[in-house]
């Protein structure tokens, strides 16, 4: 079988910042010539900090789901509102679109983000046969996302300014939007540490594994 | 060129940056983009539009920049009352409110990143054109590569349309011209991304390195 050329086997790899091919001393980490950045053959200690930031990610969901990140004040009256609330407000004042988005931007985003990630942490760690494809198409994903989940806490800074007279009507902040506001910066840093070319690495090792195994087979039956 | 050596050892380009194959193909035809066989990662897309277009964009972008972050975006009213949001001013009462990492997040990714930018694009398209800029240039561009997905202008303008139909039922809500520069600065800083090929910068300063030495050599040796 002709196996694929990969840069690291040949002592090359990609300068991550400006995608120049550098070669690599023996020490396996030098400075990009030509841009400067630090290049590593892979991301230093990439397993271990995803998974750290992820942790702390899905730690952090936890108060910012259960404290409120805002509170609508109207004529003196008014509640602090989750999340999920704001969500559940949004959908039974018939506000249906607006409450999908807001759903899908600061629930399933962050939720799918950390299960992606934890999904393929544990595949690499454990060594699973994977599908490299479906795991890079889940890296791309995750990684892209992540952004909109700041979306609430904009609206928040938009309606804080906006909505501010006193007794009559007033938007005011939670402490759950700070919480939110670390889930969503600790994950964006999650998706940027783990390198998509360890989900290779593993699957070329699991075929190499494959292949002797096969060899074995194939010489003990002879 | 007719040493039949070369063909032996294929001279790699490229090492794709999400899955470490190599390839014989460093830059793509203009106007196409170069996709890696393995992982279908994007390596490189060349625009049609030069550098120049790059440098025309941001500037633009800075230019309304200026209107976009000082005049209004919104205007909320309630009985006689009325208050007004700038990009600005919601960042100030959340900071007031003692939500400083939120508001320092906020700042970040709708004010700070996109300004940043623009002007490190700026610099970098015009700043390439001369020899003695060529370490700042570089560090300019991986300051950019870093930056880049922290530029949330996208987001925010979700954010003002959520915040916008959210409150609509309980005030008065109206569209004030700082929204329409909002909405072009967006625009453009999005086309400003898209056009922007870090790989017509190292050209540049490749091309113009080779040029000092092809002129330095002969003057060297006579």
């Amino acid at each position: 079988m002709r196996r694929p050329h990969k840069a690291l086997q040949q002592g090359l790899t990609a300068c991550l910042c400006c995608h120049k091919l550098v070669t690599l001393p023996a020490s396996g980490r030098c400075i990009c010539p030509r841009c400067g950045a630090r290049v590593h053959g892979r991301i230093d200690g990439s397993l271990m900090l995803t998974w750290a930031l992820t942790i702390t990610g899905a730690l952090l969901l936890l108060p910012a789901n259960i404290l409120p990140i805002m509170t609508v004040i109207y004529l003196g009256s008014g509640e602090p509102s989750t999340i999920i609330s704001g969500v559940m407000q949004l959908y039974n004042a018939g506000l249906w679109g607006i409450a999908l988005i807001v759903f899908v931007a600061s629930i399933a985003v962050p939720v799918m983000k950390l299960v992606g990630l934890a999904l393929l942490l544990v595949q690499i760690q454990l060594r699973l046969p994977l599908i490299p494809l479906q795991a890079m198409r889940l890296y791309r994903v995750v990684s892209g996302i992540g952004r909109w989940s700041l979306l609430d806490l904009f609206m928040i800074s938009i309606l804080v300014a906006l909505v501010d007279m006193g007794a009559i009507a007033q938007v005011e902040a939670g402490p759950g939007s700070t919480a939110f506001a670390t889930v969503v910066v600790v994950t964006m840093m999650a998706a940027r540490s783990f390198d998509p070319r360890l989900i290779w690495d593993i699957y070329d090792e699991n075929l190499e594994v494959e292949a002797e195994s096969e060899n074995k087979g194939v010489a003990g039956n002879g | 060129m007719q040493d039949g050596r070369n063909e032996a050892a294929t001279p790699w380009q490229r090492a794709c940056h999400e899955c470490d194959l190599l390839l014989a193909k460093a830059v793509a035809p203009t106007g196409q983009k170069l996709v890696c066989p393995r992982c279908n990662a994007t390596l490189h897309r060349k625009a049609k539009h030069g550098i120049r277009y790059t440098a025309a964009l941001s500037l633009t972008g800075l230019l309304l920049f200026i209107p976009a972050a000082s005049l209004p975006l919104l205007q909320f009213s309630l009985f006689a009352f009325g208050a007004e949001n700038t990009l600005l001013n919601g960042v100030m009462s959340l900071f007031d409110a003692g939500y400083y990492w939120l508001s320092s997040l906020v700042l970040f990714c709708s004010v700070l990143a996109p300004l940043w930018k623009f002007l490190l694009l700026a610099f970098v398209c015009w700043g390439s054109n001369w020899a003695f800029l060529d370490r700042p240039v570089a560090a300019s561009v991986r300051w950019y590569q870093h930056l880049k997905e922290w530029g949330m202008l996208d987001v925010y303008m979700l954010g003002i349309l959520v915040a916008l139909v959210k409150m609509s039922d309980l005030g008065k809500m109206e569209i004030e011209p700082g929204l329409y520069c909002f909405v072009a600065m967006m625009l453009i800083a999005n086309l400003t991304t898209l056009s922007f090929d870090p790989e017509a910068i190292w050209e540049r300063i490749a091309h113009r390195r080779a040029l000092r030495i092809a002129a330095a050599a002969p003057g060297g040796s006579t």
